[in-house]
């Protein structure tokens, strides 16, 4: 690695200080399960460091007034193993078993998935799905967007090297609404997903409502697949339309052909896994 | 920098560039080389220890993040006078031929039955999805997991 300078603020407001302090020769490090790899690689140095993985405030699960907020600093791990996650978002705890293995979900964090931004995250599907905003903050303060406007390309953000994101917050109102997610990879352990999925939706009088489909590794970031939710909303619940919609999935993305997947098999993926977690989301809802 | 970490139970100082990774620190600084330096981008497990109470891939800790925390390495599981469970059974099954992935598997395998001491075969496999061996083809290692929860649950007796 090249030489850098090391700074482990106490809170998150010092975080944010050292950050606008070093800025832009600056990078966060939080989990370190991606980010340390890339620093073994990179020819130049980052200039500081700032480690935010020991920081309280980044690391609580709580319930508010909006619904469910993660911080940015939670593990994998620590969302497998907490209780509000398991009542009121479980999908979650599926997305965040598929992720490495022990070692890499006992470091990683949810924040980190998100600011690495590389289009097959396995967190990003889920929060999409239930229509996740963040918080992000820097020297003059914070401001709430949704997680889809956070993304803006492979390996990119919103986030200005003097920012931090502080935290995901669930809405109130999709609480416990019915999720599924689905990672396609060739392995079970310390795989990325050829493709991944995400789909959100409740069933009233038999029709689908506030239908959410959501995909990863499919285009330059996660994306949702608005003509396809639109085939099924306020409509009765079918397997002929669920087949529909993973058709219509298909058109909605640009997936790459690379050596992981071709083009083809990525977008039949697509379609595979649309209708599961569609199809999966649709039992939950059943069960209910 | 500066960094003092406790390390099996023992107040250590180092002074290190920020740069160095705790795997490092533990094999270059405190001479402890049960850690092994596999892949060293967080894929193989070689490197696993455990801090404060979880096991990480030390190759992907830096040294500052260690500071102020406590890391069990392979040293300070046991000695020779008394192996842990973990140790026997690997020992008594053979569950490992070259050895190098035996440290972080066992680690691995030390934190999983600390959190769940009657752990399915399936668990067991889930837990040691980031350890890689290439010699053995995992059967008796999951075996000897398995035996070894028995053993300190008291439903084996020990060999």
């Amino acid at each position: 690695m090249k030489p850098f300078d090391f700074v482990k603020p106490d809170d998150q407001e010092a975080a944010i200080s050292a950050l606008a302090a070093h800025s832009p020769n600056v990078r966060i490090l939080a989990g370190g399960t991606d980010y340390l790899v890339e620093l073994k690689h990179v020819s130049q140095s980052p200039g500081t460091v700032v480690d935010v993985s020991q920081i309280a405030e980044l690391k609580g699960i709580e319930e508010t007034e909006d619904g469910l907020r993660i911080g940015a600093g939670v593990t994998h791990s620590a969302i497998m193993a907490d209780p509000l996650i398991e009542k009121h978002v479980p999908a979650m705890i599926h997305a965040a078993h598929t992720i490495g293995a022990v070692q890499t979900r006992n470091l990683g964090t949810l924040g980190g998935n998100l600011v690495t931004c590389v289009p097959s995250m396995d967190s990003g599907p889920t929060l999409v799905a239930l229509d996740a905003e963040v918080t992000v903050a820097g020297p003059d303060g914070s401001r709430r967007i949704p997680l889809t406007e956070f993304f803006v390309g492979p390996r990119k953000t919103i986030l200005a090297p003097h920012e931090l994101l502080i935290d995901v917050i669930i809405p109130k109102r999709n609480l416990g609404k019915p999720t599924n997610f689905y990672k396609f990879g060739l392995r079970k352990g310390q795989a990325l997903a050829l493709v991944n999925a995400a789909s959100s939706l409740w069933v009233e009088d038999g029709k689908f409502k506030d239908v959410r489909i959501s995909l990863g590794a499919v285009s330059p970031v996660v994306v949702r697949a608005p003509k396809a939710e639109a085939v099924l909303e306020g409509k009765p619940v079918s397997d002929d339309l669920i087949s529909e919609a993973g058709k219509i999935a298909v058109t909605e993305c640009n997936p790459i052909d690379d050596f992981r997947a071709s083009l083809d098999y990525r977008r039949d993926l697509i379609d595979v896994l649309t209708r599961r977690t569609l199809q999966a989301a649709v039992e939950i809802a059943a069960q209910e | 920098m500066d960094v003092t970490l406790t390390v099996n139970g023992e107040e250590k100082s180092v002074s290190v560039p920020p740069e160095t990774t705790l795997l490092r620190l533990l094999r270059d600084d405190l001479n402890l080389t049960g850690a092994k330096i596999g892949c060293d981008v967080g894929d193989c497990g070689a490197c696993t220890v455990i801090m404060d109470g979880i096991a990480v891939n030390s190759c992907l800790v830096l040294a500052g993040q260690a500071g102020g925390r406590s890391v069990e390495t392979i040293e300070g599981l046991a000695d020779l006078d008394a192996y842990h469970p973990l140790q026997k059974n690997f020992e008594d099954l053979g569950s490992l031929q070259c050895g190098f992935c035996g440290p972080g598997m066992i680690l691995t395998a030390k934190q999983l039955l600390d959190d769940n001491p009657n752990p399915s075969k399936e668990e067991i496999q889930d837990a040691l999805a980031g350890n890689l061996c290439r010699c053995t083809g995992y059967t008796k290692i999951v075996e000897a997991v398995a035996d070894a929860a028995a053993e300190m649950r008291g439903d084996k007796q020990a060999a």
